[in-house]
């Protein structure tokens, strides 16, 4: 089982939370009803000291989770031990409750991508992320949360369907998802097929906090940009996916574009309505 | 190696004399000059209100009135309410907004009629309310009283007196061939208390407390983490400018900071250090903290200049 050394342990992530950057760090201080962030946790220093802004959430006992985006659970190689050890260390740090990464590559053959690419949904690509998931979990000090990525394109020799390739993941490596709703949105905007027909068949008891971000659409496709507003199909999708089963909680992922601190606070505000939450400005 | 003939003394004064007369003399003095300096930075105790201090009255602590100006700046071009023209004097883009502070509306005037950044701290009215601050920050005990500072000053400049008079002696009993080894310790010690009193602080110890505590409060406002203006609207702008210097308003809007011709420089933090009132800010290790986000392109620091007087 996983979690074999015992540590203090925060609880879960609850409510409505944001991703906690730099830029807004400010503003993210300053919500009243906060109980939950997200921090990168590649930019998180495993000694040292932590931003002061982190270490004002955790003195007033916010959960932070620690937000992987390097790790590259995808990749055909073995995870990189080094990247695991830190990101064990930052939730250590944090007193995360858990931590979550990507089902995605971001590194392959030595060459750095720069960003997340999609896996083909193949049984050998399955194998590889297991494998390099089981890695992860014998070094991590919590449990793990896995967040699937948007993609524009499937791959030509697809031989799973999305829910079937996530529930074989989490079931052969016992992770928790992390449900990016706004993907969710964008990959069905994209390919034509029904959002609602996917959260029917994702496993959503397994969902241990939801991603909810803005978008754009460019040329006809939906793109997930992170740094537009969250689109009102979106929210509705976020309606529906409570309607069916609420995740623990619900966090809004902004990365850039800031927009005034109303504005922001109203799209935590609508997310907090959509989810059924409480607010937390 | 001499004997203490009287005929050789020095003016006529012995030399183990002279010593005594002189410690004693530099004790007195530098006994006063460190009970002024004591009493200049512990501030008249004037009841302090809890009344949190507004960015341009942190800026005046930080920087001294032309921080205190930049950061109103930064505060009028973060609400949208000033901006610069070709010919890089300033203009608004309507009536003032309402509820700006004197030292804002002064600007804000002072944009209207196209004033030059550079000279806005000659003006009349960003002066007199350039004035207010600093009565307001004396008042609640933050900044040093000039008359207090002025005394601390003329002892300091006895100090310096006496220090002469030492390393004059000093020359001429080397010249005459006289044991000088006391007095030279005795002058050395004294430079190094000297050095040590030199500076009347402009900030008491209430206004670097003030000060240290704004700045905790505000670690966010640091260029290094690229903060979201947009997110922190004027008041954000301003106060980074306050905390962190003219970085944070080339960081705000680089466009607006060149065209305005607005130095770029880190605040040194550690509060106002006096100077000659007016151009250099609060120190100037300027280039911003390691590469930050500037867009400003180039990076090349400073700009064209012709900031102040």
């Amino acid at each position: 089982m996983r979690g074999r050394r015992r540590v203090r342990r925060m609880t879960g992530p609850s409510g409505i939370g944001i991703g906690w950057r730099p830029e807004i760090a400010g503003f993210v201080a300053e919500l009243p009803g906060l109980r939950f962030v997200e921090v990168v946790a590649e930019g998180v220093p495993a000694s040292g000291p932590l931003p002061p802004g982190l270490t004002r959430l955790r003195d007033r006992a916010v959960t932070v989770v620690p937000h992987g985006v390097r790790l590259s659970l995808g990749g055909a190689e073995p995870v990189d031990p080094a990247r695991v050890a830190h990101l064990a260390a930052v939730a250590q740090r944090l007193d995360a409750p858990l931590v979550s990464e990507h089902i995605a590559f971001v590194r392959a053959g030595g060459l750095e991508a720069g960003h997340l690419l999609p896996l083909p949904r193949s049984r050998e690509a399955v194998d590889a992320v297991c494998a390099n998931v089981a890695r992860a979990q014998a070094e991590l000090p919590v449990p793990i949360a896995l967040e699937p990525i948007a993609a524009l394109l499937d791959w030509p020799d697809d031989e799973l369907t999305e829910a079937d390739f996530l529930t074989e993941i989490l079931d052969r490596t016992g992770a928790l998802l992390l449900l990016d709703v706004a993907n969710v949105h964008a990959n069905a905007r994209n390919r034509g097929t029904d959002p609602l027909a996917l959260l029917d068949r994702l496993p959503l008891e397994r969902v241990a906090y939801a991603h909810v971000a803005g978008g754009a659409e460019h040329g006809g496709l939906y793109h997930d940009t992170h740094t537009d507003p969250v689109p009102t199909a979106v929210l509705e999708l976020v309606g529906a996916l409570c309607a069916r089963r609420r995740p623990p909680a619900l966090l809004l992922e902004r990365d850039g574009h800031y927009p005034p601190a109303a504005e922001l606070r109203a799209e935590l505000d609508a997310l907090a309505t959509a989810a059924g939450f409480p607010a937390v400005t | 190696m001499n004997v203490h003939a009287a005929s050789g003394d020095t003016w006529g004064i012995s030399g183990p004399t002279f010593l005594r007369y002189y410690i004693a003399a530099a004790i007195l003095v530098v006994a006063i000059a460190v009970y002024y300096r004591v009493r200049l930075a512990t501030g008249s105790m004037v009841a302090m209100t809890a009344e949190p201090l507004g960015p341009q009255q942190v800026a005046y602590l930080n920087g001294g009135p032309q921080l205190a100006v930049h950061a109103a700046l930064g505060g009028l071009r973060g609400s949208g309410a000033i901006g610069v023209r070709p010919d890089r004097r300033l203009t608004t883009s309507g009536p003032a907004p309402s509820g700006l502070t004197p030292l804002e509306q002064a600007i804000h005037w002072a944009a209207h009629q196209h004033s030059r950044v550079g000279d806005l701290p000659r003006d009349e009215r960003v002066r007199v309310a350039l004035h207010q601050i600093r009565n307001g920050l004396a008042q609640r005990g933050l900044l040093t009283d000039d008359a207090q500072r002025a005394r601390a000053r003329f002892w300091t400049t006895i100090l310096i007196a006496l220090l002469g008079l030492g390393v004059l002696r000093l020359f001429s009993g080397l010249f005459n061939d006289h044991p000088v080894g006391y007095l030279l310790l005795t002058v050395v010690t004294l430079l190094i208390v000297t050095l040590v009193l030199r500076r009347a602080p402009m900030l008491t110890r209430a206004g670097r407390a003030a000060l240290r505590g704004v700045r905790r409060e505000h670690t966010h406002l640091a260029p290094a983490s690229a903060p979201a203006y947009a997110t922190y609207g004027a008041a954000g702008a301003a106060m980074g400018v306050a905390l962190y210097g003219t970085a944070t308003l080339w960081a705000l809007d680089p466009g607006f900071a060149e065209q305005a011709e607005i130095q770029r420089q880190a605040a040194s933090g550690s509060g106002w250090t006096g100077g000659s009132d007016g151009s250099s800010g609060g120190g100037d290790s300027s280039g911003g903290d390691g590469g930050s986000s500037c867009g400003g392109g180039g990076g090349g620091c400073g700009g064209g200049g012709g900031c102040g007087g």
